[in-house]
């Protein structure tokens, strides 16, 4: 299933005609339960959505013009962040809202086939590990935890509880300018290492007792070094959640943020995202 | 999305990084006709990062993701990117 382009039928290179834009896979009876209501707009402005089923599986979809959405046009088009992130969004809102009421597979920004055929194979060839995880996602989802840490906090508090470092401060008292001035140095380093050591630590208690609330996490990449007024995020995770357990999940991410913020360690959930980070097999 | 009790503008920045991150980054690659290629994906994101650290860009993102809401959606067809 991975990204190896199939023997296309046409070209995709052309500019001419329309395509179909892709947005998640779900159960076809579900799909089509949740087309009789109100739908959001499609990646393309007055476009309706539509399905395209094989079996019990089925895509939702909208048509895109090539002029905009065939290969190259597309790559110029994503050089525009403003038209990226609008896109982007308007991706999200489909798949959120088929994802609050059927299990979904989401899939990333940009899949477009050129017509519905090739999407009919795609679910065939693929139905038994689409289908297997629409399963594994049902009344499911993603939760992501960010962990930011205020550096002042946390030094002070190291600072104020290491034995080592109160211990290096009395010695710094009694020394002569020079050597006090040695100790000094010493002293940061010592406080940068625990420092590093005890973020370390958070982060991993953090994780394992999530764990015990969800059904699978996986660590992100951090984009960009965020410092906001909580501090710096230190990592990020996602965690999928059964719907059922998410009290539970919550509470605990209260009590660890709780017994954590003395030493400037902050969680931050956000959510519920539809499962992206647990969509691949 | 829930962002606890971060300040709205921080929580809308936040937001938009964190929705970009999920859909632009993760879901998953199904090989369709016409598919962004990972080189792509890191160019996106070196263009993003400048987007999101641009409050007007920002806002008129936010804005459309504002008309997330259905009942909006519905009445508020065309007028986001009508610029």
């Amino acid at each position: 299933m991975e990204s190896s382009k199939p023997n296309s039928r046409e070209t995709p290179n052309r500019t001419d005609g329309t395509g179909y834009y892709v947005y998640c896979i779900a159960d076809s009876l579900a799909a089509q339960e949740i087309v009789q209501g109100p739908v959001p707009n499609a990646i393309e402005e007055n476009v309706a959505l539509e399905l395209i089923t094989r079996n019990s599986l089925t895509a939702v979809v909208s048509v895109v013009p090539l002029s905009e959405f065939g290969e190259d046009a597309l790559e110029s088009r994503l050089a525009d962040a403003t038209w990226t992130a609008i896109h982007a969004m308007r991706h999200e809102q489909v798949v959120e809202h088929f994802a609050s009421r059927t299990s979904v597979v989401p899939l990333r920004f940009g899949t477009i086939y050129l017509d519905s055929a090739g999407i009919e194979q795609m679910l065939g060839e693929n139905e038994k590990k689409l289908s297997e995880i629409v399963e594994r996602l049902r009344g499911r989802v993603e939760w992501g935890v960010n962990i930011y840490c205020n550096r002042q906090t946390l030094m002070d508090n190291i600072t104020n509880l290491s034995p080592r470092l109160r211990q290096m401060r009395e010695e710094a008292k009694e020394a002569s300018p020079g050597q006090a001035y040695l100790l000094q140095k010493k002293i940061e380093t010592q406080r940068a290492d625990e420092a590093k050591v005890e973020i370390a630590r958070a982060v991993d208690d953090i994780e394992q007792v999530l764990n015990q609330h969800s059904d699978g996490s996986t660590k992100l990449r951090i984009l960009k070094v965020e410092t906001t007024e909580h501090g710096e995020l230190k990592a990020k995770f996602a965690f999928l959640v059964l719907k059922a357990e998410f009290e539970s999940f919550r509470d605990a991410a209260e009590e660890l943020a709780q017994t954590m913020e003395q030493s400037g360690i902050r969680i931050e959930l956000t959510g519920p995202w539809p499962a992206y980070n647990f969509a691949s097999d | 999305m829930v962002g606890s009790d971060v300040e709205l503008s921080d929580e809308a920045e936040l937001s938009l990084l964190e929705t970009l991150d999920h859909v632009l980054n993760k879901g998953l690659v199904i090989a369709g006709e016409i598919t962004i290629s990972v080189a792509d994906v890191d160019l996106i994101f070196l263009s993003l990062n400048v987007l999101v650290s641009s409050v007007e860009k920002a806002n008129e993102v936010l804005r459309e993701r504002a008309r997330g809401n259905l009942a909006e959606l519905k009445s508020s067809h065309d007028t986001a990117e009508s610029q």
